[in-house]
């Protein structure tokens, strides 16, 4: 080593030997030492290393060591890279302040506001463990097949033992002519206290009523002659065009002489916040937490499964 | 340093940023859909509660019957956690880069047939709450063509060492004629 160390400083200024070398002692580079000189003459006579095989090996050294640090240089660049690109997407996702993230349930920010008298679209237990909060379009093919597949077993399963609160949000699409007044027959009936039958009426139904657009038909057939007539009379004054909601995320004009289009208009506004991409879209709450809003066609079976694992923490 | 050496690590360097960019991707993936979705610690609890939201993603798509969803989606995000590590590791890289591949090849045609049928739901790629869309269909083709490039890369690297460390044949003496 000091003798690879002592003809690196002859042969090759640069290298980790020539590292090496500075922490020989100060006597071992002193070519005045006697004993030093005959070391270095012993090993020029016995010519254990000659100079070429010096200077091959230290180049060696060399070029591993520079391979060595270029790798080195590779990875943190690499590194620094990853973390630039994905950083702001972890923080974005970390700090986000959505309504989907929010601790309150979105419906009872909205039971706050609302007016004495408001609609009670809701089926379940209100204390039940999970709440469940589904935005939805009566005229969308997705949220008929999302309610007969899955929504009815749930209310039949989970919402009648006490498990579920359904909680039902209007968000009718511009894109479906009758779904905005669809929403509004729904709202009436809920102003009465008939909500489950209508809701349950105008999904069964889906593809008759769009057709022509009486949905009145559906819902006549779905309730007492007595109440059919209250819904009417609330409905009386709605001859403007229903609000639906908008692709540019405007609020909707509320239509003063048809008392239910506020309603629809509150939902269409807090499904802006979620926000609300396509329906069916779902929200979830346990425990005063609120899982991210998920979208389509989900089956019961797994649905049920996601409501079990919450249920067993 | 020569033309070849320098288009050689040149070469090197980009096969090491594609494998770490794959990498951090999958390794985040991952991470997005263990984690705990709602404000709580991390657990066992939570990320089981995770995995069942995530079975809800993958049910979205229908494409599976329901019982082998959970089953995917119980395999996916610890499968992706694996693969991220592996090509953090860069050991046989070649294996790694081409089962990455066929992974988000599978990916990217699950995610067209879905665009293309009309579904509209969350992509899942990423944890939930992102819809499938034209630019997600755009991320995830470039970084099908991402791992493509490195797949490619990784094996003309090895062919290139195996080539290099090959062992010269010896010359055979010339034979005296007498």
């Amino acid at each position: 080593m000091a003798n690879l160390a002592a003809g690196c400083c002859a042969a090759n200024s640069r290298s980790p030997a020539r590292i090496l070398s500075r922490a020989l002692p100060a006597t071992a580079h002193g070519h005045t030492s006697g004993r030093f000189v005959v070391n270095i003459s012993r090993y020029n006579v016995s010519s254990l290393v000659s100079d070429a095989q010096e200077v091959d090996l230290i180049s060696r050294t060399n070029r591993h060591f520079d391979r060595r640090m270029a790798l080195l240089a590779q990875w943190a660049t690499a590194v620094l890279i990853a973390c630039a690109v994905f950083a702001p997407a972890i923080t974005a996702q970390a700090t986000t302040p959505t309504a989907a993230r929010s601790s309150a349930p979105a419906h009872k920010r909205v039971a706050a506001d609302a007016a004495p008298g408001a609609p009670v679209k809701t089926i379940g237990n209100r204390n039940a463990p999970i709440t469940m909060e589904v935005f939805s379009d009566y005229q969308c093919p997705s949220c008929g097949s999302f309610f007969e597949n899955t929504l009815r077993a749930m209310i039949q399963d989970y919402v009648a033992n006490g498990k579920v609160y359904l909680v039902h949000h209007d968000f009718p699409l511009q894109m479906h002519t009758y779904s905005g007044q669809a929403a509004r027959w729904a709202n009436a009936a809920a102003m009465i206290g008939q909500f489950q039958d209508v809701d349950a009426a105008l999904f069964d139904n889906q593809a008759k009523w769009p057709v022509d657009g009486d949905i009145e038909k559906y819902v006549a057939g779905a309730i007492s002659p007595a109440n059919f007539k209250r819904i009417q009379a609330i409905l009386k004054g709605c001859a403007a065009a229903p609000p639906t909601s908008k692709a540019d995320r405007t609020v909707p004009q509320v239509d003063p002489s048809c008392p239910v289009d506020q309603y629809i208009v509150q939902d269409i506004v807090l499904g802006y916040q979620v926000p609300v991409q396509a329906t069916p879209t779902f929200i979830i709450h346990y425990k005063g937490q609120s899982y991210p809003a998920s979208s389509g066609i989900i089956t019961w079976p797994i649905l049920k499964q996601f409501f079990d694992t919450l249920l067993s923490q | 340093m020569t033309q070849n050496e320098t288009r050689r690590n040149l070469a090197r360097t980009l096969l090491l940023l594609g494998r770490l960019a794959l990498a951090g991707i999958f390794l985040f993936a991952a991470y997005a859909k263990l984690k705990p979705q709602a404000a709580l610690p991390w657990s066992g609890s939570s990320i089981k509660t995770s995995l069942s939201l995530f079975a809800m993603q993958v049910d979205s798509y229908q494409l599976l019957p329901p019982q082998l969803v959970s089953p995917a989606a119980h395999f996916l995000p610890p499968f992706e956690l694996f693969l991220g590590l592996w090509l953090l590791s860069g050991v046989l890289l070649r294996y790694a880069s081409l089962i990455t591949t066929l992974l988000l090849a599978a990916f990217f045609a699950v995610m067209v047939r879905t665009y293309m049928a009309g579904l509209e739901i969350n992509c899942g790629c990423f944890g939930p709450g992102e819809r499938l869309g034209p630019l997600t269909l755009l991320r995830d083709g470039s970084l099908l063509a991402l791992a493509l490039a490195v797949t490619i890369g990784a094996f003309l690297q090895g062919r290139k060492r195996r080539t290099e460390s090959a062992p010269v044949p010896p010359v055979s003496a010339p034979q005296r004629a007498d």
